[in-house]
């Protein structure tokens, strides 16, 4: 019963002694072993209660799973990734410090797409990731594990990290709320570096109003991450009920029409016909929502963007995986052979490719026309969403062109069709926008969402505004199973 | 256009290397991810823009003073390490 409750029912029933801290911890291990087998939400499982906690918060005897990709001292942590199997770090990531101090209970590391360089949830060391609403389709990635977990009800909240939509499309795929705050708003201190300019940590839980629960207690600078954010003097939870009559909000106009796309599909033509539904339920709690259009070569140019500044920034960080000072270690009749074997057999065939594409836009020839080219037309997209934002207090859209694939379907992010509708989520990460997916409906049983995306350092703001678009409907709270499809 | 042998230069130069089939994979792949490149080209008047390297200029943290000590313990380092002696990490030879 406790697997369907968000955390405000989890913490009266823990107030009013109906459960104990280790009984619920009991609960969801019990889950998580049951339904590891069909989906592999977990890299591992932890057994053993383990209190830690210094202060009483709302998340006191909580449950919750962590991306294995954040450092837990004594713990494994594995990236998903054969190079770093084996790996116990000898120290706490910020994150993980601060849900122990605040009494949480990690349930288990989640599995996550290898380096959490991925988005179908099919590339870690462990196995393929299920989604829970149809075990033939992805759940999406790179917070694979986590956004199963939390859809299972295995978990209330689950902690991923997202570099171009790593929180935001699992949990859209998974029917779940996943929030990225803004960039440095939660330290990143003891999360394995992706691409360090557009790695975020992020939230993924079952309604907004825990995910602003769980970023209260995250949020906060850190002197271990020179990129963290000075603390707000508010609690986003405290905010949260406020009225968004007069929020103005805005969409791309040509790309929420079906008539924009040649080789239109009944399943696109349904997500668009949700997504209109959302805008006039948006209309109905008094925000205004207006159509906008953005030069299409800029927007055509994101994922090329982003393709070219994730891996080069990818390609530098993981240069630590040498099986010398990191990762494990092959043999070799030299040093150089060491490395180069290690990380011949360390890397999967995915981590390769994509440090191949970093590797040619760092050639000296490429740096200016690719990298450097890439960084600008950054900043040209940042500065036109930052002019928006000026006029609007957020940008919403669908959060992706399709409901999750098959395994066996190839996916569509590099077809000129979808380059815009399928990739806009990477805008949040360009410029450290605060973003969220909440669930708004079905499509052939499978669940999608809308994204809502805002200026930096707008996270209450946005939490507000998407706490009261998910009231306009059905889906708060959903598990698989439970919901009325 | 994108050769396997340029391919095979550019992962070799970070250390690692990868079968035929994978080279072969990655040469398709390069075609499309060229093309998809080319759309940063057709931005016009970029030659003024400033690169962007990370999306919030912050000075809160500064560098901390150089006092601070953190040090590891002996027993969490060694978990990890594939050869130990003397309670210290073993290296291959970097001297031949």
């Amino acid at each position: 019963m406790y697997s369907k409750m968000m955390i405000d029912d989890l913490r009266q029933e823990l107030d009013e002694n109906k459960i104990t801290g280790e009984g619920l911890f009991k609960e969801a291990n019990k889950l998580a072993h049951k339904h590891q087998e069909k989906y592999n939400s977990f890299v591992t499982i932890l057994d053993n209660y383990n209190f830690e906690g210094t202060s009483n918060t709302l998340i006191t005897n909580i449950p919750y799973a962590l991306k294995d990709n954040f450092s837990t001292k004594g713990i494994l942590t594995t990236g998903s990734s054969n190079i770093l199997k084996d790996y116990i770090p000898p120290y706490d990531a910020t994150v993980y410090k601060k849900l122990k101090e605040a009494g949480a209970i990690l349930v288990g590391k989640t599995v996550l797409d290898e380096l959490a360089m991925g988005g179908t949830g099919t590339t870690g060391h462990t196995g393929l990731v299920r989604n829970p609403w149809d075990e033939s389709r992805m759940i999406g990635g790179s917070s694979s594990g986590s956004a199963a977990a939390v859809a299972l009800g295995i978990v209330p909240f689950a902690i991923g990290s997202d570099t171009g939509d790593s929180v935001r499309k699992p949990a859209c795929y998974g029917g779940v709320v996943g929030f990225k705050p803004t960039y440095g708003r939660i330290s990143r201190y003891g999360l394995f570096a992706f691409a360090s300019s557009l790695d975020h940590v992020g939230v993924i839980s079952r309604s907004v109003r825990d995910a602003a629960i769980v970023t209260d207690i995250l949020k906060g600078c850190d002197e271990n991450d020179m990129t963290s954010l000075p603390d707000e003097d508010i609690k986003y939870i405290d905010n949260i009920n406020l009225s968004v009559k007069g929020k103005k909000l805005f969409y791309l106009k040509d790309i929420c029409d079906i008539n924009y796309y040649p080789n239109k599909t009944p399943e696109l033509e349904d997500i668009l016909n949700n997504f209109k539904k959302v805008i006039n339920n948006c209309q109905k709690i008094g925000i205004e929502v207006y159509e906008e259009e953005i030069n299409k070569n800029l927007l055509n140019a994101i994922y090329p963007v982003y393709n070219t500044i994730s891996c080069a920034e990818a390609t530098s960080n993981n240069s630590n995986l040498t099986g010398i000072s990191f990762g494990v270690r092959e043999d070799g009749g030299n040093i150089n052979q060491v490395i180069f074997n290690s990380r011949t057999k360390g890397f999967s065939e995915l981590i390769k490719r994509r440090f191949v594409i970093g590797s040619y836009v760092l050639q000296r020839e490429n740096q200016e026309k690719l990298f450097l080219n890439a960084c600008r037309v950054r900043r040209l997209i940042v500065e036109k969403f930052n002019s928006l934002f000026t006029k609007y207090d957020g940008f919403i859209m669908p959060t992706s062109d399709a409901i999750a694939p098959k395994f066996n379907e190839k996916t569509d992010k590099l077809s000129d069709q979808y380059l815009i509708l399928g990739n806009h989520l990477i805008i949040g990460n360009f410029g450290g926008y605060p973003s969220i997916t909440i669930p708004s409906g079905f499509v052939d049983k499978m669940p999608i969402g809308v994204c809502i995306t805002s200026a930096v350092e707008n996270d209450a703001l946005i939490l507000n505004m998407a706490h009261e678009i998910e009231e306009t409907m059905t889906y708060r709270g959903m598990i698989v199973g439970e919901e009325d499809v | 256009m994108i050769t396997k042998e340029a391919l095979k230069k550019y992962a070799n130069l970070l250390m690692f290397d990868m079968s035929d089939l994978e080279y072969q994979t990655l040469e398709e792949e390069f075609a499309i991810i060229l093309k998809q490149m080319a759309l940063i080209g057709k931005i016009e008047g970029i030659e003024n823009v400033k690169p962007m390297h990370f999306p919030i200029i912050n000075y809160q943290v500064l560098p901390r003073d150089d006092d601070k000590t953190f040090n590891l313990d002996v027993n969490d380092v060694l978990l990890n390490a594939k050869e130990t002696s003397a309670n210290q990490v073993k290296v291959p030879k970097v001297v031949e």
